[in-house]
């Protein structure tokens, strides 16, 4: 019987919140071999022992603020960093050939080229959300839409904890993203992230985007339908980081031996 | 060119709150005519004229008691009144050879059979609710549970309005067979109703229906997926009732010229 060696798995970012979160779920994984992680230079993570810092025991790996020798010795790396760290991530795992799970957000069109790129010679999985529920979310909002037609207008809420920097979230862009491909309009033309004082009455395919933050909430999301009459409201709320952790674990295993190209999180989880 | 011959529609329980809002769509729905409309016998609406009744021009066709002779003078009849008349009504679309939209919730199993040995002459229409948006919902829930398995937890709770008589209200019973449908499990061997006192753990793989009542327009539902540490909500949303007549007109059209059968608001609007 042929039994494959487990998957080598580096993680960057590994001192951040979700960095942490993913060796955990990377060391508990039966599949899994954690083979490094790693930080910025100069993050208090650096020259820790990768899993006490984490909360673990240690197991003998300090956390390096070297990414191309990770990329180098790694099956898979998942990324949880930010824009400029991430971008630099791709050209390295396009360059070793090192299958990228990039759970990065607030990515703009410049990263859209980088990924290509990347693409070409690995599989990168672009997943700005790796809950189950989101990916779900995602597919019944577009089926809605489409269904519904410009009789209903789309607006989104998102509901993130106080540290989070970027909004609209990735997952609510995301979301907006995938109403516009569906009804064929250019998003960028069709988002309204601001309304304030008098804006004047809604246009009728604009998407709108409400932002809270406050507290600890991990993240809701809900996408309004709103007719006459009546409307539809698709929410989903994380109550747990750890979630993310397991999709991106889930994401890596499921990229082994595929061909090089660009996936979602859609792909992995075989929601249509 | 001439334009085609309007559909003949007939209202029972054309005095009812729900049955004049039928009669008004009805009469301003173009390709659309009121062929006649029933009430109770003992009813103070019975003589009156139609169409006037429901605040609309008079139409010259008076209420009347005899459900025979309207059935008579139809194309396809409605009926959105009480559950008592619903094997009535069956039996006279069967009689007659023309459809029938039946709306009546609170059906018993008996009055059910009868129902479907009509359906099996004539065309019968019967929505769990004829408002588009509800009728996405559910093939939305269909689709969430098929996609999520029994890892995820289904609760259904409805929102009525306080007039309501009987609970759980056609909408949420529409939801929960969704939801089961999507697991591929019979629903009463699932259901859980009435939660109170020492009732134990939750079964897995249960689907739970609840109630709530109060107020005298707005009526929710909502489809709960509820997750290990995330949870996915489908909501639907009616501030009105006028959102029910034009789906019931809709089905009434539709309905002409069908082969015999039960049918849901998912043939109608092509949603399967």
């Amino acid at each position: 019987m042929n039994i494959r060696p487990p998957m080598k798995i580096g993680v960057t970012g590994c001192g951040g919140r979700m960095g942490r979160l993913l060796i955990c779920e990377v060391l508990s994984s039966p599949n899994c071999e954690l083979v490094g992680g790693c930080d910025l230079a100069g993050s208090a993570a650096i020259g820790k022992d990768v899993a006490t810092q984490a909360g673990l025991e240690a197991i003998g790996l300090t956390v390096s603020d070297d990414p191309e020798t990770l990329f180098q010795s790694a099956d898979a790396v998942i990324d949880c960093t930010n824009p400029a760290v991430a971008k630099s991530h791709l050209e390295l795992a396009g360059r070793h050939r090192t299958i990228l799970i990039l759970g990065t957000t607030g990515l703009d069109s410049g990263h859209r080229a980088a990924v290509d790129a990347a693409a070409l010679e690995t599989v990168v999985v672009q997943a700005s959300n790796m809950s189950v529920g989101v990916t779900l979310l995602m597919t019944l909002v577009e089926r809605a839409a489409t269904v519904l037609g410009s009789g209903y207008d789309v607006e989104i809420t998102d509901i993130h904890h106080r540290g989070k920097v970027d909004s609209p979230s990735g997952t609510a862009v995301m979301l907006g993203q995938s109403v516009a491909r569906k009804r064929g309009q250019d998003f960028g033309q069709m988002a309204r992230t601001v309304r304030h004082g008098e804006t004047g009455p809604r246009r009728p395919s604009d998407i709108g985007f409400a932002v809270s933050r406050g507290g600890d909430v991990t993240g809701d999301h809900t996408v309004i339908l709103a007719g006459q009459g009546e409307r539809i409201e698709l929410t989903q709320r994380t109550f747990s980081r750890a979630l993310y952790a397991q999709g991106g674990v889930r994401a890596a295993l499921w990229a082994r031996e595929r061909p090089a190209g660009r996936y979602s999180m859609r792909d992995v989880l075989g929601f249509a | 060119m001439s334009n085609p011959l309007p559909i003949i529609i007939g209202i029972v329980g054309c005095g009812g709150r729900l049955g004049r809002l039928l009669v008004q769509e009805v009469v301003h729905t173009e390709g659309c005519a009121l062929g006649g409309g029933t009430g109770r016998a003992d009813s103070t609406v019975i003589g009156r004229d139609v169409a006037e009744l429901a605040g609309r021009a008079p139409a010259g066709l008076a209420v009347t008691a005899d459900g025979k002779a309207m059935f008579a003078a139809c194309d396809v009849v409605i009926d959105f009144s009480v559950a008592s008349v619903a094997p009535l009504s069956a039996e006279a679309a069967a009689r007659h050879a023309i459809p029938l939209v039946l709306g009546t919730t609170g059906i018993g199993n008996e009055d059910q059979a009868t129902v479907a040995a009509a359906a099996a002459k004539t065309a019968i229409v019967q929505p769990a609710n004829t408002s588009l948006g509800m009728n996405v919902v559910l093939a939305l829930a269909e689709r969430a549970a098929r996609a999520l398995g029994t890892d995820y937890d289904i609760e259904i709770l409805g929102q009525q309005h306080r007039h309501k008589v009987d609970a759980p209200s056609g909408a949420t019973l529409a939801l929960a067979r969704a939801t089961a449908t999507g697991r591929d499990v019979a629903l009463d061997q699932v259901e859980q109703r009435g939660r109170h006192g020492e009732i134990g753990k939750r079964p897995k793989g249960a689907i739970g229906l609840a109630t709530v009542s109060g107020g005298d327009l707005s009526v929710i539902h909502t489809v709960i997926f509820a997750g290990a540490g995330e949870r996915l909500e489908v909501t639907h949303r009616g501030s009105t009732r006028a959102i029910y007549p034009k789906g019931a007109v809709a089905a009434a059209r539709w309905a002409i010229g069908r082969p015999p059968g039960l049918y849901s608001m998912a043939d109608v609007l092509d949603l399967a």
